[in-house]
């Protein structure tokens, strides 16, 4: 299953669920990351990590680790 | 039911960049005060509302907060003093803000508030936002979802505010009539509720309170088209489009191969600016205060007390004054970075290198705020929720060149440079900056490698920042806040500064007070400054002074130097008014009228030989000790505190103190052995 780590650059998924085995998965959800919702990759860091992810409206700077536990449909 | 006979307390509560901050400062005008929250040092601030808005209530602010599920320390502290206040109790009444153009992300705290059964007055803010883009909310139906009272407030114009107050007093009154709930705390009552269905609770309500409206009366085909492409798009971004002008920003500033060199660059610029902003200021203060010096001197009888005040108290905390401006424009810049909404940024764009030496990005704005003071920055770091990760920031903020620096690094740096090249100043100051913050990653990679050992925490690093949208920073509030920090800084030091010189004038003046010189032949200034130096030379300061000679010999400076290390251990700024006490008293001006340390420094030899003490090797040498050395009892107290222990603290002081020592040493005698002197 594809993973918001693994988008492109300006490509968007929809949120099919969050892993919630991982300890930050409380945040990401509180952060607007909830299934259903479409997100797109709009910048990652100059070393590949953070990313930077359009969802909700804002953009919301999180780690590759952490993005990974975001599964897309 | 509580019974409210006393001042009802009012609390203002929403997500980070939700408008909070505007709304507590139009209601509390400029009246605010900092307060920690009790049993805690997470600061806070309070006021009375304004008299012109009638309403006598104790306005509280509160850090930002995204959930009542708390993540870190500090959230933890606010979200318990929300229900319980140690000192003012249960507020009465919540203002919760919520941005309008993030309602479906924003909405989420005040509906955990209103489950938990607060009495809350929603404050919707940046409207105007999404109006821009035809989208208006139903005051009527949101009001209708949630059951608490809905208020438009517009930032700039204030428009809403009065509608706002008019609310809050009938809310206020009502209570007091009927009496009131007492909320339930939040993870007592969420057990049986999942994150996911709050928030498909909440997207039920935005999809019915969102309106998208088109202006009828201008329809042309070209517009009709625009909106048809739109509105596809942004029902299926839940009603939400990103401001365009901080996409396209973010494009620049968030670029995979740009980004981190334009961070470079403001990051170099700020600090490059704060040395040649403040010097023509500075030059102001610092002739006022030898003016006013001289004055003292030659206007009043001759004595110890004229010598008291000339000498103990207008150079002593002249000398320190006289750093203020650069320490104003440090908090400004620094302001406006944050206000724009950069500093977010920076720490995204800086987390992947901080992670490779067990920091993370949320580290930065800590370290950041250590280049004004390392209390604040401490303090700051409790936003970081690895344990690991925030002892180790704790750790290596001192070595962030704070604003008690500032005023060493600026006399020292000022006696190097030739003044028809200030040029060069600021760029020595960069590189010193540039030092410190190189030897703190180096500190902070080995620490990382003994992180088991030292820090007995292992929890999993997170990394998820919101990254607000760009606005242009507002000048008022950036220079308020600046106001009261910089207020706050000399309050704090300017005792201690003020104290220390008179102990140290003391120290210098006696016990010999009234010297036996032969006077027969000499002018009258030359008798005065033979006494000087005489009653110096056995004075209780070149006592001690003596004692530590031996220490200070190696690095080509003698007790007077000494004297003043050991004095900068209260606080660093109080090394240059004990430099000025020390030296004026000790050097004779060729000038008269130019009574200032700096010549008072250059003219200074060691002992009777005609050696000057202050080369560049010996200054290089001090500016070398001052980044290194922990010399802030303040900070050493608040570091104890925020490790929950001695163990780090103590640490700190001695690996700090002994690189200071050694690390001077080596530079001294390498440039020395270099031909440099």
């Amino acid at each position: 299953m594809k993973t918001a780590a693994e988008l492109n650059f300006g490509e968007r998924g929809t949120i099919a669920e969050i892993d919630c085995t991982h300890p930050s998965s409380r945040r990401i959800l509180e952060f607007g990351f909830t299934p259903g919702q479409v997100i797109e990759l709009f910048s990652k860091a100059t070393f590949n990590d953070p990313l930077a992810i359009l969802i909700r409206g804002s953009l919301i700077a999180i780690r590759k680790s952490e993005a990974d536990c975001i599964k897309l449909k | 039911m509580i019974s409210n006979a006393e001042t009802p307390v009012i609390t203002l509560i929403g997500p980070p960049n939700s408008g909070k901050t505007t709304i507590f400062n139009i209601l509390s005008g400029k009246n605010f005060k900092t307060v920690n929250y009790p049993g805690s040092t997470v600061e806070y601030y309070t006021s009375r509302i304004l008299a012109k808005y009638n309403i006598h209530a104790e306005l509280l602010d509160s850090p930002g907060l995204i959930s009542l599920i708390p993540d870190s320390l500090d959230e933890q502290v606010t979200i318990n003093s929300l229900y319980h206040h140690p000192r003012l109790g249960t507020p009465q009444l919540l203002i919760a803000t919520v941005d309008a153009s993030q309602l479906s992300r924003h909405l989420l705290l005040p509906v955990q508030l209103l489950k938990s059964g607060f009495n809350v007055i929603i404050a919707l803010t940046m409207n105007d936002l999404l109006q821009k883009r035809n989208i208006y909310v139903s005051i009527e139906k949101l009001k209708e979802e949630l059951g608490c009272s809905i208020i438009q407030i517009n930032g700039r114009t204030k428009e809403g505010i009065g509608r706002l107050i008019k609310e809050m007093n009938s809310n206020l009154e009502d209570i007091r009539n009927n009496g009131r709930q007492i909320p339930v705390p939040y993870e007592q009552i969420v057990q049986n509720e999942s994150l996911v269905d709050t928030f498909l609770e909440i997207e039920k309500i935005t999809n019915k309170v969102l309106e998208f409206k088109t202006e009828v009366e201008e329809i042309n085909l070209k517009n009709a088209n625009e909106q048809l492409k739109v509105h596809p798009s942004i029902l299926q971004n839940n009603g939400f489009t990103t401001d365009e002008v901080t996409l396209k920003l973010d494009r620049v500033l968030l670029n995979k191969y740009w980004g981190f060199l334009i961070f470079i660059l403001v990051m170099g610029l700020t600090f490059t600016s704060i040395f040649w902003l403040a010097q023509p200021v500075m030059d102001l203060v610092d002739e006022m205060f030898s003016e006013l010096n001289n004055i003292v001197l030659t206007n009043f009888q001759s004595g110890w007390f004229t010598n008291l005040v000339a000498e103990g108290i207008i150079s002593g905390v002249g000398s320190v004054l006289v750093f203020v401006p650069q320490i104003i424009i440090l908090f400004v810049i620094l302001g406006l970075l944050e206000d724009s909404g950069y500093l977010a940024r920076g720490a995204m764009l800086i987390d992947k290198p901080l992670s490779k030496i067990g920091l993370n990005g949320r580290s930065f704005v800590p370290m950041l705020s250590g280049f004004a003071c390392a209390i604040p920055a401490m303090l700051a770091a409790r936003t970081i929720p690895n344990r690991k990760e925030r002892l180790l920031t704790i750790f290596i903020i001192p070595l962030m060149s704070c604003s008690a620096r500032l005023p060493v690094f600026a006399l020292l740096i000022a006696y190097l440079v030739p003044r028809d090249k200030l040029w060069l100043g600021g760029f020595l100051l960069a590189g010193i900056y540039l030092f410190g913050v190189t030897i703190s990653i180096i500190i902070a990679s080995i620490l990382n490698r003994f992180r088991q050992k030292l820090f007995k925490a292992e929890d999993t690093s997170t990394f998820i920042l919101e990254l607000p949208t760009y606005r242009v920073p507002k000048l008022s509030s950036v220079l308020n806040h600046t106001y009261n920090s910089s207020k706050e800084y000399l309050l704090r030091a300017g005792p201690v500064i003020l104290v220390f010189s008179i102990l140290l004038w003391f120290l210098v003046y006696f016990p010999n007070t009234n010297p036996q010189i032969e006077i027969e032949g000499l002018t009258q200034v030359e008798i005065s400054q033979i006494e000087k130096s005489e009653r110096l030379e056995h004075s209780y300061a070149s006592s001690i002074g003596k004692f530590i000679q031996p220490v200070m010999s190696p690095l080509g400076l003698d007790w007077r130097v000494g004297v003043s290390l050991i004095s900068a251990f209260a606080a660093r700024e109080v090394f240059v008014s004990s430099l000025a006490l020390t030296f004026k008293v000790t050097v004779e001006d060729e000038e008269a009228n130019k009574n200032t340390l700096l010549n008072s420094l250059k003219n200074a030899t060691i002992g009777n030989t005609n050696e000057k003490l202050f080369t560049t090797a010996t200054t290089l040498g001090l500016i070398v000790f001052f980044i290194f050395a922990l010399q802030c009892i303040s900070t050493i107290a608040v570091s104890r505190k925020e490790t929950g222990g001695w163990r780090i603290p103590v640490i700190q002081v001695f690996v700090f103190t002994t690189l200071a020592y050694v690390m001077a040493l080596i530079t001294v005698n390498g440039l020395k052995f270099l031909g440099i002197n």
